[in-house]
């Protein structure tokens, strides 16, 4: 029989029946491969949300209108010049559960692409934004069944790194003043480097071994978005349309599933100088992925909601500096522990431009709160830094 | 004031931005609840995996132990230590000039022994020194390793010396002087010293002398002089016999020579060390599905020991598995024995038993049988030997039974392994 031996439990007193399905997921899973011990990282990874620094400084409320953001085609055309855009986002977590509290640190960059204008009114762009990331390492030391008759103490690392990531090749018109279309082509791509590490307290009987596995990701899918201009108020719609996403190992393919579709609106008031405030919601149909994972696997539609403005606030010089603040809830692709997994956030962002208007720095800060109807909460403060430069 | 805001924003960013590069990802606590991954299923299997077991009686060959074997058990088992002086100086050093022999104030055969922590001697012991030399008549002759001529040559009357230890006075070095006029009498007609020592005690001993194979051998120390400018002579064992053979000659600087209970080896048993000392060979036949196709944490082979009495029952000592390195061409199991790895090599475990011991006896071969894995028989025979770890130095036998045993007492192969999965994917 397998005891857990890490910190012991510092409460019972919210729902024994968890407690006690904790107890007998102990007793019956002998081994853990490839665990994540968070909320966010359940399944095939976190969701970033393919979001620039500039619209998660309003909570992505902006998402929709945003050309920085690789979510609606559409807003390419707002670029009108050539532009490279980097983004830098670590995030800084903290999960609270039974066994204590853990703090990690997440290296992500999650949105990197370039446009250039072609003709008068239309742009086209490339670039490639993370759309799952997975990276997540857990050390877990068990007691665990070798035979019908025996146990041995072994200490199990597991570390995945990697994402399933979103490459888009996108164009968008511009025909009027009032209206701009986008389409825009994807590949999903990516990989996760699955590395498992297995110690033996009896390091005479047994060997340890370490095992890597590169899964990697292939599919496809395309997207399409519209947006509508008046002097005061945005409109704005996209969607993606997912075809066949595979799993493969050293080019087998394991499973199958979809890219999950993706519906997106938002409204946006501008009647405000160099202002915006808007709201957006979005649909993702995330259960196309349960075909690519396990049986066991859950990933759930889900709506991701948020408001929030982009307002000009005081001068520098002769730049605006751009004050920015939202709020974003929405639900997390994956269950844990069977259940679904909330984030509330709120985000403020600041914006200028340096070099006569050729670099354009962003800078979001977002606190989230991540929470299950299980005994474990997730709490992240992630700094987003995005930088584009038109040369 | 906004400028020093704005710059304190921007530092604050940076600085977050570049520590957040180097990662800290660990964690666990809130396994298994948030860590809903599929398991590591091990497999515990025992095979009758072993095709080929045999004992080779006679390894390590002649003059190639580590240490050299004086043992008295009376009846039951009397072994002597035989040095070679072949070549004995005729100058010593005084006042940095090189004087003639002409006199030898004292010579005294320095003895290094082997401490044996786990067996020490308790009761007084005597060691004699003998001039074995056996003259021209024989040895220029491969006979002059034969016990029958050697044995005989134990005589009173060539006795050179002797002396009595106390237990506690045997540590590293026993010095045994010897006579000085039969010393002399070969530096100066330039003649071989051989020397043959015989312990005796009230009950039975076992000595472990130094070799030359281990870089530790017995020395002759001879004082030339009462002159204390004199430089003692310090003469190293040498044999000149086999002539022309060196290969040969060589190992028998120093060797042990057996008088009495060298027991023959049995096809029913699987012996390690002994007199003569032999090892043990197991080929083994384990399925490629899960030599190849899984990963082996736990390989243990299983020998069911049963007492062996006859000679120092109590006195354990270590048994090493160790890998046979010839390749499949070396098919003489003899040969393939003389290509045993080092011990430990591979993560090769020993286990210290004694001869009386009996009962299943657990070798742990994992590392071994992981080279095994993508390789073929040819590349990498499934191979192992069993050798004691004192060897040629100390009598005891350990008895397994061998694969003609009945089924429950033959050796098997226990292997704990991990099939291939499909972990990683969530």
């Amino acid at each position: 029989m397998m005891t857990l031996q890490h910190r012991a439990s510092t409460s019972a007193s919210r729902g024994r029946t968890l407690a006690s399905l904790a107890s007998v997921l102990v007793a019956l899973v002998p081994h853990l491969v490839g665990a994540q011990s968070n909320l966010s990282s359940q399944g095939f990874g976190y969701p970033p949300g393919q979001f620039s620094s500039r619209a998660l400084g309003t909570g992505a409320a902006i998402g929709e209108i945003d050309p920085l953001s690789p979510i609606n085609p559409a807003t390419l055309a707002v670029l009108g010049a050539r532009t490279v855009y980097f983004q830098a986002q670590p995030e800084y977590r903290t999960v609270t559960g039974p066994g204590g509290t853990e703090r990690t640190t997440t290296a992500r960059y999650p949105v990197v692409f370039g446009a250039i204008p072609v003709g008068a009114s239309w742009m086209i762009s490339i670039g490639s934004s993370t759309l799952l990331d997975r990276t997540a390492a857990t050390t877990v030391t068990t007691t665990v069944p070798i035979s019908s008759t025996e146990s041995e103490v072994t200490t199990t690392s597991s570390k995945v790194d990697g994402a399933i990531n979103d490459v888009r090749i996108a164009a968008a018109w511009s025909p009027t003043s009032w209206l701009r279309a986008g389409v825009g082509a994807h590949a999903i791509a990516g990989h996760n480097r699955v590395t498992l590490e297995q110690t033996f307290q009896d390091s005479i009987q047994f060997a340890s071994f370490t095992q890597q596995r590169l899964l990697g990701y292939g599919g496809a899918a395309v997207s399409g978005g519209v947006e509508l201009v008046s002097k005061n108020f945005n409109a704005s719609l996209s969607g993606r349309w997912g075809g066949n996403l595979h799993l493969s190992v050293e080019d087998t393919t394991i499973s199958s599933g979809r890219v999950p579709n993706r519906f997106g609106v938002s409204f946006a008031y501008t009647g405000i100088a160099s202002s915006t405030i808007a709201v957006r919601t979005s649909h993702d149909s995330w259960s196309a992925l349960d075909g690519l994972g396990s049986p066991g696997m859950k990933a759930v539609d889900a709506w991701d909601s948020s408001i929030g403005g982009d307002f000009a606030g005081p001068r520098f010089g002769n730049q605006i500096i751009f004050l920015r603040t939202g709020f974003r809830m929405r639900t997390l692709p994956f269950q844990a522990a069977g259940e679904n997994v909330d984030e509330k956030s709120v985000s403020a962002g600041l914006g200028t431009q340096f070099a006569s208007n050729h670099v354009l720095a962003d800078l979001a800060v977002i606190r989230a709160v991540r929470s299950a109807d299980i005994e474990a909460s997730e709490r992240a403060w992630t700094i987003s830094i995005g930088i584009s430069v038109r040369p | 004031m906004l400028r020093k805001f704005l710059t304190l924003v921007t530092a604050v960013a940076a600085v977050l931005s570049i520590a957040a590069c180097e990662e800290k990802l660990d964690a666990g606590s809130e396994c298994p609840l948030l860590c809903p991954q599929q398991a590591t299923q091990f497999r515990d299997t025992t095979l009758d995996a072993i095709v080929e077991d045999t004992t080779v009686v006679g390894l390590p060959p002649i003059g190639s132990e580590a240490s050299l074997m004086l043992s008295s058990h009376g009846d039951t088992l009397e072994t002597r230590a035989i040095i070679r002086f072949d070549t004995l100086p005729q100058t010593y050093t005084k006042n940095s000039l090189d004087s003639t022999i002409v006199n030898i104030d004292s010579a005294i055969l320095v003895t290094p022994i082997v401490r044996d922590t786990l067996n020490p001697i308790k009761v007084p012991i005597t060691i004699e020194a003998y001039n074995v030399d056996p003259g021209a008549a024989i040895d220029s002759t491969p006979a002059d390793t034969m016990t029958s001529s050697i044995a005989n040559l134990f005589t009173v009357d060539r006795l050179l010396g002797s002396k009595t230890f106390a237990p506690e006075s045997i540590l590293d070095t026993l010095r045994i002087p010897i006579s000085t006029d039969t010393v002399l009498d070969r530096v100066r007609n330039g003649t071989k010293l051989r020397v043959g020592l015989r312990v005796r005690a009230g009950v039975g001993v076992n000595l472990q002398v130094g070799t030359t194979q281990a870089a530790n051998p017995v020395t002759l120390r001879i004082i030339a002089s009462k002159d204390t400018a004199a430089q003692a002579v310090v003469v190293s064992p040498f044999s000149s016999t086999p002539a022309n053979q060196s290969f040969l000659s060589g190992p028998l600087a120093d060797y042990t020579l057996i008088i009495r209970g060298a027991t023959p080896g049995s096809p029913d048993v699987l012996a390690v060390g002994g007199v003569p000392s032999r090892r043990v060979f197991l080929r083994f036949d384990v399925p490629s599905r899960i030599v190849d196709s899984t990963t082996v944490v736990r390989a243990s082979l299983l020998l069911t020991q049963f007492p062996n009495r006859r000679v120092s029952p109590r006195d354990s000592f270590y048994v090493f598995p160790a890998a046979v390195l010839s390749q499949a061409t070396i098919s003489n199991v003899t040969n393939a024995l003389n290509f045993l790895g080092p011990n430990g090599q591979f993560g090769l475990d020993s286990l210290l038993l004694a001869p009386g011991d009996s009962g299943v006896k657990s070798f742990e071969i994992v590392g071994l049988v992981r080279t095994w894995k993508g390789q073929t028989v040819q590349t990498s025979p499934r191979t192992l030997g069993l050798r004691s770890g004192v060897e040629g130095s100390l009598p005891g036998e350990i008895n397994f039974f061998s694969t003609r045993a009945a089924v429950g007492l033959r050796p098997r192969l226990r292997i704990t392994y991990v099939p291939q999965q499909n972990y990683g994917i969530p």
